[in-house]
């Protein structure tokens, strides 16, 4: 079971730089191949100022940006070869462009521990990655909902 | 926009999706996907960072139960952003989210699906909000999704 005392924790920040090779590198994994991800000049003719975010880039932030995210994730109290990925959401707040260097901090937003009839129990946290640019401008909000079977 | 007749080397300017463009309820145009392989799910370790061996090695996959090697959730969550990008363009979305509804295998042909829910203003500026569904050949429903969008006017 989850550490309920760790509800509304959040964990020293990471950064990470955004890249226009990342952004290309996913859209092509997913095979998407609008040129737009491809290069800047395929995205400046098509009216844009640079490759714009693949709509799940903010994927590559966390996996990337955050090397301690599987150790911060089990001092949670859960077993984090368990996950299971329930939910995921994105919220942009303000554009995202390749030379940005993005600051993302996450904190355990919610969790509940469910108990069946079998006294089998499961762990449902809630994690939100809060992103500020450069500047200081929050940019985007990745919610996650994970859960984790005991 | 059909993203599959387009190559990297060739700029095109997309057909750009106008507030007064959309009505509520109209179906955003379906894409279906190729079916999952393999090499697609490396590719998409190696791009996404997510090096679970759940997705790239069968001998996990037959350990943990899963009947072998599985999708990542998040790789069907990028099938439903293409068609939204292709649909409201690569800039227009303000929120995304889904909800990891079933697994899915090798082999598996996605389509991704969806319509408009809400089209409304706020301070002169348009958005519309919608849903999607990605299911897989045999209709079994992948992943659950919802969007807002931010559309301009036609001036």
């Amino acid at each position: 079971m989850f550490d309920k005392s760790k509800i509304g924790q959040s964990f020293p920040p990471f950064t990470i730089e955004v890249e226009r090779g990342k952004i290309r590198e996913l859209a092509i994994a997913v095979g998407d191949d609008n040129p737009v991800y491809q290069s800047r000049e395929a995205a400046q003719a098509a009216g844009y100022d640079d490759v714009p975010l693949f709509p799940t880039s903010p994927t590559t932030f966390a996996f990337w940006g955050n090397s301690k995210m599987v150790g911060q994730l089990a001092s949670l109290g859960i077993n984090v070869m368990g996950i299971l990925h329930g939910e995921e959401e994105y919220e942009y707040l303000a554009p995202i462009h390749p030379g940005d260097t993005l600051t993302g901090v996450l904190t355990l937003v919610d969790g509940k521990t469910r108990q069946s009839q079998n006294g089998s129990s499961m762990d449902i946290l809630t994690t939100q990655v809060d992103y500020t640019n450069q500047h200081g401008e929050p940019v985007l909000h990745a919610r996650e909902v994970i859960i984790v079977r005991g | 926009m059909t993203t599959n007749a387009q190559t990297p080397q060739t700029p095109q300017t997309p057909t750009k999706l106008y507030f007064e463009d959309v009505e509520i309820g109209d179906a955003i145009p379906k894409l279906t996907k190729s079916s999952v392989t393999h090499l697609q799910l490396v590719r998409y370790a190696g791009a996404s960072g997510d090096f679970n061996p759940l997705h790239t090695d069968p001998k996990i996959g037959e350990m943990i139960g899963t009947g072998g090697i599985i999708a990542h959730g998040m790789l069907i969550m990028g099938f439903v952003g293409q068609m939204l990008s292709d649909y409201v363009g690569p800039t227009a979305l303000r929120k995304f989210g889904v909800r990891f509804k079933g697994m899915t295998h090798l082999d598996d042909v996605i389509t991704c699906t969806g319509s408009i829910t809400a089209k409304y203003e706020e301070d002169g500026i348009g958005y519309i909000s919608g849903k999607a569904t990605a299911a897989d050949q045999n209709g079994d429903v992948k992943v659950t999704a919802t969007f807002t969008a931010m559309l301009p006017h036609r001036s």
